[in-house]
């Protein structure tokens, strides 16, 4: 992260490490609006030293059995604890072969701060270029949060808010995301434009299902960096449906596409590349996808 | 609040005295002296401060000093085993594979980490597993012939 030189020092704050998932939850039940979450601590301590955020409390999540693992069972799906690593994800074998998307994305990460990054913390920090997300929006991620209250659901095209806004309460935490097994017979990418940082300028995941076969074809499509939080365009989906020549449908899907995304200029690129580039790479990544084998 | 935590840094205990907002890698150089560990960007992008903890790589700029209480911690030093320097870092010395030596800590002790992890990797993977790590002077060239030369070391 770099949105200036940051301070070499943290401000203070008392460090809280609970045992178990109840202590956590109990902790946060009373401090929660004094207190940040912390596993990995990649953003959690990168933002306290921008300056960025505060607290009393740091309450350190990492080692929380309920928390970690990952599981996965045929036909239904896979389940991974929110503080799984992402290197702990991106050498899984499940993922490279189902959830192909997910994997590519996860290999442009840096291959030291994965040793320490979390899946939950990627998608509780909700900056619009985390990279895991728009592949979890393809593969249609369920979250499991809990409180002392008790346990809800929310997926995660409903839990990005806005840029760094999620829905969760001060008293709760994010427990696992669930991503439903794949469709039968499909194929996911995902495609990332570097600038001068680690953050993608545009990043993109597709899932395709039975190219052929308008009446079963599946085509889902998200964005990272393309707006103020990750998209997806349900709208495409709607469009394959359609019986009509692939570089019709494409078309159409591209400018739907184009004025569901909002880009903005930073010190990256500006809204234009970054429209030129979803423009083309779109293009590119459903044809790729709808016309292989 | 201050605390004290317990260290294994290279195979010795060592107790300190910490803050709860002390980052590891202050711990390390300014209370425990170890100097190999750098300190360039402080915010996770260089990897010039990256250690092992727990054997994992990290980038002791965005780690809690609090959190690695009890932890097990290697540096470059700690691969030097019986006086002797290890394969990767006798490669390191023979292919050049430094200039201004800045980066050479963290490259030494992680290139160590990924062929005691994956002794099989090819030159093409391992050229994405160094991306954590800059190196400003541009010797990416011999630090990846140094790795491949040492690799034949790390194999079972």
């Amino acid at each position: 992260m770099s949105f200036g030189a940051p301070y070499l020092t943290l401000p203070s704050f008392k460090y809280v490490k609970p045992k178990t998932l109840r202590e956590v939850l109990e902790f946060l039940a009373e401090h929660g609006e004094d207190a940040k979450i912390m596993a990995g601590g990649v953003a959690v301590i990168d933002f306290l030293k921008e300056r960025l955020t505060e607290a009393d409390y740091i309450v350190d999540i990492k080692g929380i059995e309920e928390l970690g693992g990952i599981k996965y069972e045929e036909n239904k799906g896979l389940t991974m604890g929110s503080t799984i690593t992402l290197y702990s994800l991106r050498e899984s074998r499940i993922i490279r072969e189902k959830y192909s998307a997910l994997h590519e994305a996860l290999k442009t990460l840096d291959p030291i701060l994965i040793h320490r990054a979390t899946i939950g913390g990627n998608i509780c920090e909700a900056f619009p270029w985390m990279d895991t997300v728009p592949p979890l929006l393809v593969f249609d991620a369920e979250l499991n949060i809990i409180s002392l209250k008790g346990k809800r659901k929310v997926k995660l095209k409903d839990f990005i808010k806005g840029t760094a806004e999620i829905d969760l309460n001060p008293d709760e935490i994010l427990e696992s995301i669930f991503v439903p097994e794949p469709p039968v017979n499909s194929k996911s990418k995902y495609v990332k434009v570097l600038a001068k940082s680690e953050f993608g300028v545009v990043n993109i995941a597709c899932l395709v299902s039975n190219p052929v076969d308008p009446s079963k074809r599946i085509v889902k499509l998200a964005y990272g960096a393309a707006s103020p939080t990750p998209t997806l365009v349900p709208q495409v989906e709607e469009i394959f449906r359609r019986e009509a020549p692939l570089n019709k449908l494409i078309e159409e899907a591209t400018s739907v596409v184009l004025e569901t995304v909002s880009p903005m200029t930073d010190i990256h690129a500006s809204e234009e590349y970054r429209r030129y580039l979803i423009d083309v790479l779109t293009r590119k990544i459903l044809f790729e996808l709808l016309t292989a084998d | 609040m201050a605390r004290n935590i317990t260290l294994i840094v290279n195979g010795v205990k060592r107790e300190v005295e910490i803050e709860d907002n002390e980052l590891l890698l202050d711990v390390l150089r300014e209370k425990l002296k170890v100097k190999s560990v750098k300190a360039a960007c402080w915010r996770g992008e260089c990897g010039a401060c990256t250690i092992l903890l727990n054997g994992e790589p990290v980038k002791s700029c965005i780690v809690l000093a609090a959190e690695a209480d009890g932890s097990e911690i290697t540096t470059v030093e700690g691969l030097i085993k019986d006086g002797e320097l290890s394969p990767i870092q006798r490669a390191f010395i023979e292919n050049g594979a430094l200039q201004c030596g800045f980066c050479t800590p963290a490259f030494t002790l992680f290139c160590h980490y990924i062929l005691s992890t994956r002794p099989d990797i090819t030159e093409e993977e391992l050229r994405e597993e160094l991306s954590g790590i800059i190196c400003r002077c541009g010797t990416y060239k011999q630090i990846i012939r140094a790795v491949m030369q040492a690799k034949k070391h790390y194999k079972k």
